[in-house]
């Protein structure tokens, strides 16, 4: 039997609700795929853009970073930083050819375990359906797709 | 000698001789006839500044070393620049980050009919809409006739770009980003680019090594790219630094489009204007 693509995904769970939100999807029972590596981090507004390029070039499938609701934020205003930087970080990837769809931004409350589950079991699929991350040793498969481009 | 070249000269020497500033940034002629930047301390070497197309130059990155106070009882040398109207905007960035103050400049502008590299017009001439600068000083007007290019469709070579799939565009990207040596001259070009310790070259954390390989080339330029996010002023001089021809200008100014589209900014408009990521409108939703 042919092994199924199991796509590695790095996420960003802010602490005051994601991360607890992960954990009440913990507590509660709730199943979620294991591709998700979490990390962490106070708030997503402490999440550099550097962190997701270093994930895709360091082999990551697709990045994830969850934060509070706009309005919750734990430091009032970070969750807002992080839009902005997310609205134009999408647009970057998608240019330089990084399918938009490997990197995930939203709200999980501590309270929303359920939604919690249910957004990793969403984007799990997403990133399945996009395939491997093709960006190292394929300079013959890239070629062969700027000929297509350019003709 | 040109009436531009004459009224640069005047002004310069009026700024020293009157001790307004310490220094004029401007561009003269080396021995072999080739446009390099001048520093201009005394008066009487005013006389070696010159304006022509071949001026293509961002002299705003200059100031990045003239920026701070010497030492505590020292004042900020103060400088005058001469800047043409994309210029004027990457100084229009620094005051807003407090980089610079507006007391300590002196913009020496000018309305300008378009640059060349080697015979050839630069890419953000071609675009360009903009023929005065924002914000002067003293202005010279161009002795050149200014045609502003009707052709306004400046995005058609994105667009292109934006109908491929996503795999083309990355082995798009591969393939220019191949090239580069990682030379660091669109860094020390760009106006905008200032860190003391570049996460290029950062040891801790360290970020990326130096290696020659892909994945570095590819961390680095979208780094300086996304660096640049909201800060670009679309100057080019990136572009025209880079000894490989690596389309850097392509990656500015597609983030430059998506953030006039989105945020509705531009780049060094005022000198009030915060950088577009250290501030938010809370009304403003997620967009992907």
């Amino acid at each position: 039997m042919a092994k199924q693509f199991e796509p590695k995904i790095v996420s960003f769970l802010c602490n005051w609700c994601s991360y607890a939100g992960a954990d009440l999807a913990g507590t509660s029972r709730i199943t979620y795929p294991q591709n998700i590596r979490i990390i962490r981090v106070p708030c997503s507004g402490r999440v550099d853009p550097l962190f997701v390029v270093k994930a895709f070039l360091d082999g990551a499938d697709g990045v994830m970073i969850l934060g509070c609701h706009p309005g919750d934020c734990h430091y009032q205003q970070g969750n807002y930083y992080a839009q902005r930087r997310y609205s134009i970080m999408h647009k970057l990837l998608d240019f330089t050819g990084i399918e938009s769809g490997r990197l995930f931004v939203d709200w999980v409350s501590a309270s929303e375990g359920k939604k919690f589950a249910e957004v990793v079991t969403k984007f799990t699929e997403q990133v399945k359906e996009l395939g491997p991350m093709v960006l190292n040793g394929n300079e013959k498969f890239l070629e062969e797709k700027l000929q297509e481009a350019v003709a | 000698m040109t009436s531009m070249d004459v009224q640069i000269r005047k002004t310069a020497k009026k700024y020293l001789d009157e001790g307004k500033v310490s220094c004029v940034i401007g561009y003269e002629r080396d021995s072999r006839g080739r446009v390099r930047p001048a520093f201009i301390e005394k008066p009487e070497d005013a006389d070696h500044l010159i304006w022509s197309s071949e001026c293509s130059l961002n002299l705003v990155t200059y100031l990045h070393q003239r920026k701070l106070s010497p030492g505590k009882d020292q004042p900020v040398p103060k400088t005058a620049v001469v800047v043409r109207p994309c210029d004027v905007r990457a100084v229009n960035l620094l005051f807003a980050e407090e980089q610079i103050k507006r007391e300590n400049i002196k913009l020496i502008g000018l309305t300008c009919a378009g640059t060349e590299i080697n015979g050839q017009q630069r890419i953000n001439c071609k675009f360009c809409q903009e023929r005065v600068p924002v914000i002067y000083d003293v202005l010279i007007e161009s002795d050149q006739p200014i045609e502003i290019p009707t052709d306004k469709d400046i995005y058609a070579d994105l667009e292109e770009m934006e109908s491929w799939t996503a795999e083309e565009r990355l082995a798009f990207w591969t393939k220019e980003f191949d090239r580069c040596i990682r030379c660091y001259a669109c860094r020390q070009a760009c106006p905008g680019c200032y860190c003391f310790e570049c996460v290029a070259e950062q040891v801790d954390p360290h970020w990326t090594s130096i290696a020659l390989d892909k994945p570095e080339k590819m961390f680095f330029h979208v780094m300086r790219a996304y660096h640049l996010a909201g800060r670009c002023v679309g100057c080019d001089a990136c572009e025209a630094a880079c000894p490989m021809d690596i389309p850097l200008s392509k990656l500015n100014r597609k983030i430059a489009k998506e953030i006039l589209d989105m945020f509705d900014y531009r780049t060094g408009d005022t000198p009030e204007d915060a950088p577009l990521l250290t501030c938010f409108n809370p009304d403003e939703r997620l967009r992907t």
